[in-house]
């Protein structure tokens, strides 16, 4: 059976090229086109795809941050990013793909791309999806809904809240779950939010003031969201000094 | 991908080295005189210590003396300067010593003719010695300074053309920046039409030839605002190919007069710019406008383009261009050029404004 490629790029002569380069190729073949990295990550949804030819520089979200989406997919197909210039540095980026490409891509590197793609074991290819969730900061979170994926872009974010199982984002535009764990979200935005409880992750940039009740529980405001937020004992005093609140 | 600079228009630098000195009728150099006259009275007072006579008197002397020399050196290589000028630099040297040392020589002698006649003979401070050691003294004291004096001339002179060079040097090397990132893509963007559309692909490699002809363009750093114009639309097209209807160019330059002289790679940069900035990270894609004035002889042209939603990536990088183009404009209209950039609610605006000038006018600057 042909493995199942999606072209992701937002230049159609680009997508047009790649398209016919995967028609001459055997064993390969083209499971749809994206123009841009929301629709590439709601296709990898519907059509889930064996192989995403995926492009770094696109408006919106990049390919990078889609590959790091695709990285939480249960079953994430083999990620080959192609870009017509190298500012990203891809090879920091060696794990978290099969392999990069260099536009105008040369035929023979394409099908050297999938073959290797197309060798790759599952384990091989959860390696890569781990990689890629620990290297690549998303600047938006995706929600898993009924009518497909939703993003919300991180600062719009107030905070991150944990319940037994399920964690919540709280955002400018109501609240959803994730499916992310708050120990991940604090390694990807240790830069950007703040952990304030065992259960609570919040967006500095939110942050108003500290206040404390008659029992002597401190709480946190943060501005434009209306209810204050638990502070443990233990993060008080660290909050305090570091933010000046 | 940058290519290596090129090499500015090699002037005087592979040609034989010549003398150089400055306009000795300029304030600038008589004053540089007069202190280096002075201070070699100093260095020979304080040498003498003349007791008989006391420093200030044999200091006010010698500077007398002194001063009748180099200012009358001065004037004689002030007419002189042209054909001195013209000459190698071993060649001019020998003629400016040869020179110096017959005046001091003609001085001298009158000097020593009319001292001896007011009696300063006797004091013995300003001259000593019987006339011919008086003369060779001078002549041989006249030899080195003057020396001296040309030796830094010219290594003053090295110096300034040395950083003036350099200025250009960057220029250039500015002005030859293409985003490698465009002509990667374009590049695909040929690859992939010359299956589906070979004319199309025929357009796009002329369009790509010329656009580097235009940035590889070092002579004619002057073109006509019409061919600028026209290098700005040819970069559009490329990218139209690319970018497709995501890309929309506004052009409002019609009242514009068409053989004013500008700067080459002007308006294609800023173009460049907007679309890079504006457009590109914008998956909606967006408008750019290009509107031009003409106004009591000022030309107003002003490009705008979309700016890039706050919360996508932001790119860097536009400074560079636009300091390149506002020091390219001040070269060419000083202080009568202005380069505004600035962000305005929802929109990025940058305007350029510049005398116009064309044909001879221009040719002469």
């Amino acid at each position: 059976m042909n493995l199942r490629v999606l072209i992701v790029d937002d230049e159609s002569p680009a997508r047009e090229r790649l398209r016919s380069m995967l028609v001459e190729t055997d064993g390969f073949e083209v499971a749809g086109e994206a123009d841009t990295g929301q629709r590439a990550l709601a296709l990898c949804d519907t059509l889930k795809p064996d192989i995403v030819l995926l492009d770094v520089r696109m408006p919106g979200i990049d390919g990078l941050e889609v590959a790091r989406h695709l990285a939480t997919h249960p079953e994430p197909p083999a990620v080959i990013f192609t870009t017509a210039f190298d500012e990203y540095a891809l090879e920091a980026f060696e794990s978290e793909a099969v392999a990069y490409l260099l536009k105008p891509i040369r035929a023979e590197k394409l099908r050297a791309a999938l073959a290797k793609a197309g060798r790759l074991t599952r384990a091989q290819l959860q390696q890569m999806a781990s990689a890629a969730r620990e290297s690549i900061r998303r600047t938006h979170i995706g929600v898993r809904g009924r009518d497909g994926l939703k993003l919300i872009p991180v600062e719009e974010v107030f905070c991150f809240h944990a319940d037994q199982k399920y964690t919540t984002v709280k955002h400018q535009k109501g609240e959803d779950l994730i499916e992310d764990s708050l120990k991940t979200l604090e390694d990807e935005y240790s830069t950007d939010f703040v952990r304030i409880h065992r259960n609570a992750l919040v967006n500095t940039r939110f942050l108003e003031r500290i206040a404390r009740d008659a029992t002597g529980q401190h709480f946190v405001h943060l501005r434009g969201f209306p209810d204050a937020l638990e502070v443990s004992r233990r993060m008080a005093g660290d909050l305090k000094d570091r933010f000046r609140i | 991908m940058n290519r290596p600079a090129p090499q500015p228009p090699a002037g005087d630098a592979e040609q034989p080295k010549q003398l150089y000195l400055p306009d000795f009728c300029a304030a600038r150099a008589v004053l540089a005189i007069v202190i280096i006259c002075e201070l070699t009275a100093l260095v020979l007072a304080l040498a003498r210590n003349e007791a008989a006579l006391g420093f200030w008197p044999d200091l006010a002397r010698t500077s007398m003396f002194l001063l009748w020399i180099s200012l009358c050196g001065a004037g004689l290589l002030c007419v002189l300067r042209g054909y001195l000028n013209r000459q190698s630099l071993p060649k001019g040297s020998m003629l400016v010593l040869a020179l110096t040392a017959a005046m001091v020589a003609l001085i001298s002698s009158i000097a020593y003719y009319f001292g001896g006649r007011a009696g300063w003979l006797e004091g013995g401070a300003l001259i000593p010695d019987d006339h011919w050691t008086f003369l060779v003294r001078n002549i041989v004291i006249t030899l080195i300074v003057t020396a001296l004096a040309l030796r830094y001339f010219y290594v003053t002179h090295e110096w300034r053309k040395n950083v003036e060079l350099q200025a250009k040097a960057r220029v250039y090397a500015l002005q030859a920046r293409i985003r490698p990132h465009f002509l990667f893509n374009s590049m695909n963007t040929i690859a992939s039409l010359t299956r589906s559309n070979p004319a199309r692909a025929e357009e796009a490699v002329l369009d790509l030839a010329e656009l580097f002809r235009a940035n590889l363009n070092e002579k004619r750093n002057q073109i006509t605002l019409a061919e600028e114009i026209d290098v700005a639309r040819t970069y559009q097209r490329m990218e139209q190919l690319r970018l497709g209807e995501r890309l929309r160019v506004e052009w409002k330059v019609d009242t514009l007069p068409k053989d004013a002289w500008v700067p080459g790679l002007t308006l294609q940069p800023l173009l460049e710019n907007a679309i890079y900035h504006g457009v590109e990270p914008r998956p909606e894609g967006g408008t750019v406008t290009v509107t031009g004035e003409f106004n009591k002889g000022m030309i107003t042209i002003v490009v705008r383009n979309p700016v890039p939603l706050a919360n996508l990536t932001v790119r860097d990088g536009n400074r560079l261009a636009l300091a390149n183009i506002k020091e390219r404009m001040e070269l060419m209209y000083g202080e009568s050029s202005t380069v505004k950039s600035g962000r305005f609610d929802e929109e990025y605006i940058v305007t350029l404004r510049f005398p116009f000038t064309s044909g001879e006018g221009a040719r002469l600057k």
